[in-house]
């Protein structure tokens, strides 16, 4: 033993001789642009649940941004050396710390971008306040990112669970019907998303007649007690609201189906659901279904012609978060030319306030309070199969959800 | 009463499944003394193949229902000859080890092919209405897959009795030295077998494509919940397998509709019943206790 | 029951010991050289390395050894192990920002955690052997991280606890650089620790029980007991990397239960060598450093990298790679003799 306790005295003594040494990592000087470029990192999930309506699509997107950027400015450009990094965080909050902090330290990164899944989002907005560099996150829905985890150098593009929920529970209750009967996943995004969705349907007049966590992970993969359960209900519910993302969204919808409860008069809203999801479950399981989109590729010619573009790169039709990266990397871009630096508090000085129009952000606003970023949402309902002209063309806009509704307001936990 | 039975009858839905993925593991386990950790991998690529045989080359459910537990119990066997087969004289863990990486490899090349996005999965028409149970009625496809679970489960059964293939594998399951000592060539069944049990997994891959959602990790937490159910019913016990499934299935489903209160007591019964088990009956309900160790 | 050591191969040929004997056998200079390169690389790790995969593997190699301590010594595969490791980074995390104490503390706190989660598993656990144990420990490892999952009012479910301080008597221990000569004292405790308990009279026992059970039983020992012991501690020493981990990502997700982790660990430990003690250390080095590598390198199918690396271990070179390498060594030694 006396051996053991020489060692970790030795080691305790080279540790203060190499903290002395200063052989620690250096800070970079004070150009206009660290290290003469801009690094753009795209950190997502590039293996898992959420590669396909992200993943290396989104790193695609990003280098359209990049192409349309030059090809603005030209000459003009603040550097024409703009290159993008990429990581897959796999999902996992410990992978996407240390990759998110490996690319700001070791790879020169300005700004990273995406992260879905919301513990590895939230995780990253801590690395980004201290090292202190930006972070657009998109794929993430929690609203802590601009609630209590709220800082300066994070923002909060495309969707939240409070704009899912209001815009699916409030128009859905007033346009479909008012008795809901409430499916979520027991776990923090489930019963966020519960609470907005009780909230925005009680608001609209509406009434949740019923409401149950499943379990989650739900390893069985069964439903049916709770599906069973919803016509049984007193009054008959009209909407059962899911909250299930995913794999257990596809399991939902197939029960659904089983048991016929559409034809039993119950109709189907969806908390959470990207056009890939529809794509799997085929738009004759989810006709009539409603839920909202924070961006659809066919809504107009614009999106039209950047989904075309899309299309040709990647073969694949844009989920709304390939365009909130377009977007954001572009609004990150002009940014950095407007303020002729990449010093992350300029850019963000920049950024604050800023109204702002473009494919992915109509009417959009930079929040300077809790940075959340605003914009148009859509409430969507999926085609039945016969009105399907298209591949990929899976639903009709039933609404537009102003800017200014879309969102909560900016909330009081917020402390920059 | 109603929403008992219908409980009670998704509970052995559920429990089908276990009963079937446990019965593969336990006449694989019986035969080779190998824990399959790849079995929740084979029943991905049942489900998986079914979707691939339908949107690739037309072939209906039905088909697939023969093909896919057939195919994949020749991949079994080849498996077994490749890698198995090299290690089944080591200490098991090796086996399990072996199969763990089998695990990681399969699910990784089906996520390369087909992405991690579920794939969709229509109920054969035939079985796409309800069957009316006087008090309430019920989706086909369920009845189909509960009557399909227990006509396999009562055959295999059948055929470990009442064949002389089933004989010699009893007899290599529960005294192997002797079977051998008797000049029986256990060796010669021990592939086929091996196939057979992961037909079986394939079978009910199959059986859960228009239920579940088909994708590359549908099989991984399941795997999980079957060792469990194995361990409850023991590990050697081809009977206790199956009476194991069902019994979980319907334990979840009863805790699920009337522990809803307690979601932690619901999410982990299978796991608190499994620790009762072990302090009661060390080598499972039906289990033989093992040699000292 | 033979011990997963002891390969039929291996009973063949004149007993060839396992890569920890080797080098205890092995001429004195070369065991106190061995220990001088292995300090030397553990100083000039994170000069060389980013510093926070340099935390990881220190971490990983705490774990790691903890699962062989069961594994290549007692001969029990818990493939449960992220029961312990992930208890003690939830229990490290909340005493750190509850109580504020030093990180050490708290590391120490969610260890002894661990430790007293792993009485009852283990009284479970070892009536069991072989197989069943691995699957046994797996199952509660998975009721573990249900409980985690859902007890979201402590454990603050999917989102995981965040902020978890590197609080240490007011040093600024935010640079992953400073931070892993911080606990690298730790660490080196940790692993002098397990190299104590194999070399003890309880260790050679445990040995004992391992290679032939029923003597050991008939020798009057009390098998049992033996066995949750050295369970415990195993819990504590994954509980000690545990604990680290958090502090060292600064927070804890609910991946630290899942049992993917589980499979990790031993994943290290067959390719490092199982029963090699420090075979670990390496191989949770090879992981950490493939793994961070690959998830760079724009490679989509991680898993198909180390489950195949992972068949051919098992299946061509079963000692891993410090078991390989000393087999070697040894041979060697002997043919120079001859």
């Amino acid at each position: 033993m006396r051996r053991t306790v020489g060692v970790a005295a030795a080691s305790a003594a080279a540790m203060v001789l190499v903290a002395g040494c200063g052989g620690g990592p250096q800070s970079g000087g004070d150009q206009k642009l660290t290290g003469d470029k801009i690094v753009l990192g795209v950190l997502n999930d590039q293996s898992g649940a959420y590669s396909e309506l992200s993943g290396k699509n989104s790193v695609k997107a990003v280098e359209m941004a990049i192409a349309d950027f030059k090809a603005k400015h030209g000459d003009k450009a603040v550097t024409k050396d703009i290159t993008v990094e990429t990581a897959d965080h796999q999902n996992k909050p410990d992978i996407a710390n240390s990759k998110a902090a490996e690319m700001y330290d070791r790879k020169g990164v300005d700004l990273i971008l995406d992260v879905p899944t919301s513990s590895a989002a939230l995780k990253v907005a801590d690395v980004a306040k201290e090292k202190k560099k930006l972070y657009f996150n998109i794929g993430a829905a929690t609203t802590d990112l601009t609630g209590k985890s709220c800082n300066k150098y994070t923002f909060h593009y495309a969707y939240d669970t409070y704009m899912l929920a209001n815009g699916t529970g409030k128009t859905t209750t007033e346009q479909i019907g008012k008795n809901w009967y409430i499916l979520y996943p027991n776990y923090a995004f489930g019963q966020d998303m519960e609470k907005s969705f009780s909230a925005a349907i009680t608001q609209a007049g509406g009434t949740v007649v019923g409401k149950d966590g499943a379990p989650f992970p739900n390893t069985s993969g069964d439903y049916s007690t709770f599906l069973l359960k919803a016509p049984t209900l007193n009054p008959k519910p009209q909407v059962l609201g899911t909250m299930q993302a995913g794999a257990e969204l596809v399991n939902v919808v197939k029960q659904y189906n089983e048991f016929k409860l559409r034809e039993k008069g119950v109709g189907l809203a969806v908390g959470l659901m990207f056009l890939t999801d529809i794509h799997s479950l085929t738009p004759a399981a989810l006709a009539g279904t409603t839920y909202t989109d924070a961006w659809y590729w066919n809504f107009d010619a614009k999106n039209r012609e950047f989904a075309d573009r899309f299309q040709k790169e990647t073969n694949a039709r844009p989920t709304f978060a390939h365009a909130a990266n377009y977007s954001a990397a572009t609004q990150y871009l002009e940014a950095v030319q407007a303020a002729g630096t990449d010093d992350a508090d300029a850019v963000v000085k920049n950024l604050e306030g800023k109204t702002v129009e473009d494919v992915f952000l109509r009417n959009g606003k930079i929040r300077a309070e809790d940075h959340r970023v605003v914009h148009d949402a859509y409430l969507a309902q999926v085609k039945p199969q016969s009105e399907v002209s298209e591949p990929w063309d899976y639903v009709k806009v039933l609404k537009t959800i102003p800017a200014a509704e879309a969102f909560r307001a900016p909330s009081s936990d917020c402390k920059m | 009463m109603t929403g008992f039975l219908q409980n009670t009858f998704n509970g052995l839905v559920s429990g089908a499944f276990y009963a079937l993925l446990a019965l593969g593991l336990a006449v694989i386990f019986g035969m080779l003394r190998v824990v399959n950790f790849a079995h929740g991998a084979f029943y991905m690529l049942g489900a998986f193949g079914a979707y691939v045989l339908l949107t690739e080359a037309g072939v209906p459910f039905w088909a697939a229902l023969v093909i896919m537990p057939v195919g994949l119990g020749l991949l079994g066997m080849a498996l077994e000859r490749a890698f198995i087969h090299r290690l089944t004289r080591l200490d098991p863990l090796y086996n399990f080890l072996l199969t763990f990486g089998l695990t990681l490899i399969l699910q990784d090349l089906v996520k390369l092919r087909y992405g991690v996005q579920s794939s969709p999965y229509a109920t054969p028409s035939a079985l796409s209405g309800t069957v009316d149970f006087g008090i309430f009625d019920f989706p086909a496809y369920r009845v189909f897959i509960l009557g399909f679970a227990l006509a396999v489960c009562v055959g295999v059964w059948w055929v470990l009795t009442r064949t002389r293939i089933g004989m010699v594998v009893r007899a290599a399951t529960e005294r192997p030295e002797l079977t051998r000592a008797f000049g029986i060539d256990v060796g010669r069944w021990v592939t086929p077998v091996f196939g057979f049990g992961i037909g079986l997994a394939g079978l009910a891959g199959v059986l859960a494509a228009p239920m579940r959602a088909v994708n590359p990790l549908m099989g991984a937490d399941l795997i999980i919940v079957v060792f469990a159910v194995v361990v409850i019913g023991g590990l050697g016990s081809i009977f206790g397998s199956v009476a194991a499934g069902f019994g979980i299935g319907l334990v979840q489903a009863w805790g699920e509709a009337y522990l809803s209160a307690f979601p932690i007591v619901s999410q982990t019964i299978v796991f608190i019943v499994m620790a009762v088990v072990l302090l009661w009956r060390p080598a499972g309900l039906f289990g033989r206790e093992e040699a000292p160790a | 029951m033979t011990s997963i050591v002891d390969t039929p191969a291996d009973a063949a040929r004149p007993a060839v010991p396992s890569g920890l004997v080797t080098v205890a056998r092995a001429p004195g200079w070369v065991r106190y050289a061995l220990l001088a390169v292995g300090l030397a690389v553990a100083l000039w790790l994170p000069n060389g390395l980013y510093a926070a995969v340099a935390v990881d593997i220190l971490c990983w190699a705490l774990f790691a050894v903890a699962v062989d301590l069961l594994l290549g010594f007692t001969g029990l595969m818990s493939f449960g192990h992220a029961a312990f490791w992930g208890t003690s980074a939830y229990v490290t995390g909340l005493v750190a920002i509850h109580a504020g104490l030093p990180f050490p503390v708290a590391v120490l706190a969610g260890a002894l955690a661990a430790a007293v989660l792993a009485v009852p598993i283990g009284y479970l656990a070892v009536k069991r052997t072989g197989i069943y144990f691995a699957m046994v420990t797996l199952a509660f490892a998975q009721m573990v991280y249900y409980v985690a999952n859902e007890w979201r009012s402590v454990t603050r479910g999917e989102n995981g606890l965040q902020g978890v301080p590197r609080e240490l008597f007011g040093l600024d221990l935010t640079d992953d650089y400073y931070f892993y000569y911080a606990i690298l004292p730790i660490v080196l405790l940790g692993l002098a620790a397990a190299w104590r308990i194999v070399q003890s009279p309880f260790g050679r026992v445990l040995v004992g029980i391992r290679d032939n059970p029923a003597r050991a039983r008939a020798l009057g020992y009390p098998v049992h007991r033996y066995k949750l012991t050295a369970f415990v501690l195993s819990g504590f020493i994954a509980g000690l990397g545990g604990g680290l981990f958090a502090v060292g990502h600064r927070f804890v997700s609910l991946d630290v239960l899942h049992w993917t982790t589980s499979g990790k660990a031993v994943i290290v430990v067959v390719l490092g060598g199982i029963g090699t003690l420090w075979g670990g250390v390496l191989g949770a080095g090879v992981v950490v450093l493939l793994e961070d590598w690959l998830s760079f390198s724009g490679f989509e199918a991680i898993g198909l990298v180390t489950g195949g690396i992972f068949v051919l271990v098992v299946l061509l070179f079963r000692r891993g790679i410090w078991g390989s390498a000393a087999a070697l060594a040894l041979r060697r030694m002997a043919a120079r003799r001859r």
